[in-house]
């Protein structure tokens, strides 16, 4: 199987199907992630296109020098950001970005609806380290890139919500001793 | 917030259970999977792109934003040597190299769309318009862009099509 930057170079001399393997292989990621910022099926497969519709734009001449999900991850932040923005009005960012990634607590059944109440208290930053770790099964430096920020920050965050997780009798049971 | 960015000293424990990933997994996985047509889409849009004549014309466009931006960055470099260099007694001789300024697409003035379009030209096979032929050397190439770019920077914005301008090359001695 060819590497992320193999397909890179290949689509970079104008290969399509090189294209159409980093589709498969990078479309649910997205479409999941976009899922997860708007909240809504129909916007995230709008950011779906459009990611790809930017990514693109970005051949010829597409050097990639992170990870691809690095990469995507502000690009996707991005767009679902922009989209859902057109789609509703929202009194500021804060309050878009705590709608948008906490779980809808009404759509859930019982068994995790006490992970997802937890969850949906943790201050926004902390719950989205938490999923690009352990959802998204990122890198704590992939982390660090996608969002632009130390990867101390990126430590005490995540340190910050699995303590508070931790703690919770709601949800101390998911952490091995 | 508790946050410590740049220093976090204490030990950090990642250990969960599998049961909180596939907790996870269940909370935010969308419940309908993406239909066929969304990958039809993007894929007929990919393959627009990235055919041959597409493709032809961006690879063109990246070379030459390239080319252009290089050539104007070497005569903005230039200009400011200038500026800065009083004049005086000099070791240097001047050479005249006479340049054609060729008004590519006819608006009337040699600018630097211009070179844009000889760029274009010079990419496709059919290489037969001698007059654009910009430095007189028998070959319709990369170096005809370069000299249009050159004189679209260089000459006056009133300078007329195919009037001949002398541009001024320094050459050390």
């Amino acid at each position: 199987m060819s590497s992320d930057q193999e397909l890179i170079e290949l689509v970079n001399e104008g290969d399509a199907d090189a294209f159409e393997t980093l589709y498969r292989r990078y479309r649910d990621w997205i479409y999941h992630l976009a899922w997860r910022f708007t909240g809504n099926q129909q916007d995230a497969l709008d950011v779906l296109q459009e990611t790809f519709t930017y990514l693109l734009g970005k051949f010829p001449g597409f050097n990639l020098t992170a990870s691809m999900t690095t990469f995507l991850y502000p690009v996707v932040r991005h767009i679902s950001l922009t989209i859902r923005s057109k789609t509703r009005r929202f009194t500021n960012d804060e309050e878009m970005l705590s709608e948008i990634t906490a779980p809808a607590l009404k759509e859930i059944n019982s068994s995790r609806s006490e992970l997802a109440a937890v969850l949906a208290v943790l201050p926004d930053e902390q719950r989205e380290v938490l999923l690009m770790r352990f959802f998204d099964n990122m890198s704590l430096l992939d982390i660090a890139a996608a969002l632009n920020i130390p990867l101390g920050t990126v430590k005490s965050r995540l340190h910050n919500a699995l303590k508070r997780l931790r703690e919770d009798n709601r949800t101390k049971d998911y952490f091995l001793e | 917030m508790n946050e410590k960015p740049e220093h976090f000293d204490e030990h950090l424990d990642l250990r969960v259970s599998p049961e909180f990933s596939a907790d996870l997994n269940t909370l935010f996985k969308p419940q309908f999977s993406i239909p066929p047509e969304i990958d039809r889409i993007v894929m007929d849009r990919a393959h627009q792109q990235l055919s041959p004549k597409h493709w032809r014309h961006r690879i063109l466009r990246h070379i030459s934003i390239w080319r252009i931006a290089a050539a104007a960055a070497v005569i903005i470099f230039a200009f400011s040597l200038n500026l800065t260099q009083k004049p005086g007694p000099t070791t240097k001789q001047s050479l005249l190299v006479e340049v054609r300024a060729v008004d590519i697409d006819g608006s009337g003035r040699v600018d630097i769309l211009d070179a844009f379009k000889l760029a274009r030209y010079v990419e496709s096979s059919d290489r037969t318009v001698k007059k654009w032929d910009v430095n007189g050397d028998g070959l319709i190439n990369s170096n005809d862009v370069d000299m249009v770019a050159f004189a679209a920077v260089r000459l006056p914005a009133s300078v007329l099509p195919a009037q001949k301008t002398r541009v001024q090359v320094d050459k050390g001695v």
